[in-house]
């Protein structure tokens, strides 16, 4: 087995674990540490596939600042113990359980149906293979760039959005 | 030599069943779980599987603009997660409580 398929099983591992895990363990800090874990897996992935920035900012906009938002948000609630962390109803749950496998395995059907008619051959394995930051940040801010400033946009308006909701009556300084 | 062919070559399909999988995890938290920060945190589990299937489509039919996309999913996921943390706090300091099962004012 070649290194390229030992790092892409290996990974795909970790992060399917550790994603499990985000959903099935009940103390919500270890799910938090857990979703950082397969932020960084993915990011590894993203490395496996030659998208080295998306790699980076991978890693600093999930496991840097979204995480602590989630770490700092948990401390905040100081949560000792939870009640009731799954739903409730036997009925339900199994419904729920259901739909959820029956999409994951529509979606891997799909794909191997997919595969079975065409097959998908790897264009990149001649071209390109290292250098798509350049290639990225051409296609941004040559094609996309009203969406990139939309984006800018956007942001400073959550940012204000997220200060007033956490200042407004009736929020946190509600009596 | 079917089942070693798709041990030790990686092809699209690989990456995109891996994504299926975290999605269907993401969902699942969304469903089942009732803490809210756990249910948010399972809405990034499926932005993070489909970023993942755009970054393969883009290295397997080499095309960057998948890239682009990915670069304005987590912009706006980074977002999402602002706006839901501050409403979470809202909620928690009004309720005392971040359990979904106790906020029944919207209910119909």
């Amino acid at each position: 087995m070649s290194a390229d398929a030992f790092l892409f099983w290996f990974l795909s591992l970790l992060v399917l674990v550790s994603g499990l895990s985000v959903v099935l363990l009940t103390n919500p800090v270890y799910s938090a540490l857990c979703l950082a874990m397969t932020m960084v897996g993915v990011s590894a992935l993203f490395v496996t596939l030659n998208a080295y920035f998306l790699a980076g900012v991978q890693l600093i906009v999930y496991a840097g600042a979204v995480m602590v938002l989630f770490v700092m948000v948990l401390m905040l609630f100081d949560l000792k113990h939870e009640t009731q962390a799954f739903t409730r109803g036997k009925i339900t749950g199994a419904i729920k359980i259901a739909s959820v496998g029956i999409l994951a395995g529509l979606v891997v059907g799909a794909i191997t149906i997919g595969k079975s008619l065409e097959n998908i051959k790897a264009v990149a394995d001649n071209a390109q293979a290292a250098d798509t930051t350049k290639i990225l940040s051409e296609n941004l801010f040559l094609k996309n760039v009203f969406g990139f400033e939309a984006l800018g946009v956007l942001l400073l308006v959550i940012a204000v959005g997220t200060v007033a909701l956490s200042r407004s009556k009736g929020g946190t300084h509600a009596k | 030599m079917q089942s070693s062919d798709i041990l030790s070559t990686i092809g699209l399909e690989h990456y995109l069943v891996v994504s299926a999988i975290l999605f269907a995890m993401g969902m699942a938290g969304v469903l089942m779980r009732r803490n809210l920060i756990v249910m948010m945190m399972s809405i990034e589990l499926m932005l993070n599987a489909v970023n993942l299937s755009f970054v393969a489509f883009s290295k397997f039919n080499n095309n960057s603009e998948a890239q682009v996309m990915v670069f304005f999913v987590m912009t706006i996921a980074a977002a999402e997660a602002a706006v839901g943390l501050a409403l979470a706090v809202a909620i928690f300091k009004r309720f005392k409580e971040v359990n979904i099962r106790f906020f029944e004012h919207l209910k119909g």
